[in-house]
């Protein structure tokens, strides 16, 4: 009871705030500053339809390097502690419904997250939700099946590879453009065909193939965490 | 869409919202507790798409609906149906 009053003040606390910040917004009609310099340029110099995607992989490229560092360092966490203190949940039997959900859904939601990640540069998605959703294949096969092996299998090596092909695609930038995850040494191409952006497909690809091998890692261990069982 | 439908549609979706959060502090048992909790970050995910934020929308349906939800149902396991 004192949880759940603690939890509500909490909340009325938060909204108090809420209701006291947003009338003092201001929705401004135009863009300013660099929100207009990034809508205003951003497809001519990415060459990206897309300008969210040209905003996190190309102008806060660096940025987004970092993020897919903190998310390694993550997972690398969860793994850790999942090995060394097992949290002991034993893996039930499927009930038939996830049984037959696991075997026909998977192929459809992968296409998907395929999709998401190759028109990164084209339509709403990109590598991070592309990531998540190909590891959420990975998750429904897990449920699906009763038990799953303990090996790791090529995880660690598709993780590392994309990781470092993240950081080899920035130096290539350094060395024939000056500049590190430089975006657009080789040609930007039409906006709107798939192949333009410059290196905004590339590095979607590698942040996805990240993102999905690590939640997959995680999976898996939470998924193996029983103890002995 | 009209003006007022989307704002009928923005208002009843936050509501359900803030029904849901308050919900979840009273529900008995954890399980209820994290499907509500799903069921806000699916709102929110529709809110996004409304307010014209396809990437952010995919991204919350992603992580915050299944890869959250999803997480706290193995800690669930870990503390049993009583927490």
């Amino acid at each position: 009871m004192i949880r759940t009053l603690a939890g509500l003040v909490i909340v009325l606390i938060l909204g108090a705030v809420a209701a006291a910040v947003i009338p003092e917004m201001q929705m401004r009609e135009e863009l300013q500053g660099v929100g207009y310099s990034y809508a205003s340029r951003g497809m001519d110099e990415t060459g990206s339809s897309n300008l969210v995607t040209a905003v996190i992989v190309a102008y806060r490229g660096l940025d987004t390097l970092g993020e897919v560092v903190v998310l390694f360092c993550a997972s690398t966490a969860v793994v850790l502690m999942l090995t060394l203190y097992p949290i002991g949940v034993k893996a039930s039997e499927p009930s038939r419904i996830v049984a037959f959900t696991a075997k026909v859904l998977p192929a459809p939601i992968m296409l998907f997250g395929v999709y998401f990640i190759a028109h990164s540069h084209l339509s709403p998605g990109g590598g991070f939700p592309g990531g998540t959703v190909i590891a959420s294949t990975f998750l429904l096969v897990m449920l699906g099946s009763s038990s799953v092996p303990d090996r790791n299998g090529r995880l660690p090596a598709i993780e590392s590879l994309a990781g470092l092909s993240f950081g080899l695609l920035g130096f290539w930038g350094i060395m024939t453009a000056g500049q590190f995850l430089n975006n657009a040494f080789l040609g930007t191409g039409t906006p709107g065909s798939i192949i333009s952006g410059g290196l905004i497909p590339l590095i979607s690809i590698a942040i996805g193939a990240k993102v999905a091998s690590e939640f997959s890692g995680v999976f898996k261990a939470f998924r193996n965490s029983g103890g002995e069982a | 869409m009209t003006e007022t439908l989307m704002t009928a549609i923005v208002l009843t979706l936050g509501g359900m919202m803030v029904a849901a959060g308050i919900a979840v502090l009273f529900v008995r048992d954890l399980l209820s507790a994290i499907i509500i909790t799903g069921f806000v970050s699916l709102s929110a995910s529709v809110m996004f798409l409304l307010m014209d934020a396809p990437d952010v929308a995919i991204t919350e349906a992603s992580i915050g609906a299944v890869l959250a939800t999803m997480i706290f149902l193995w800690g669930r396991g870990k503390i049993g149906d009583d927490g």
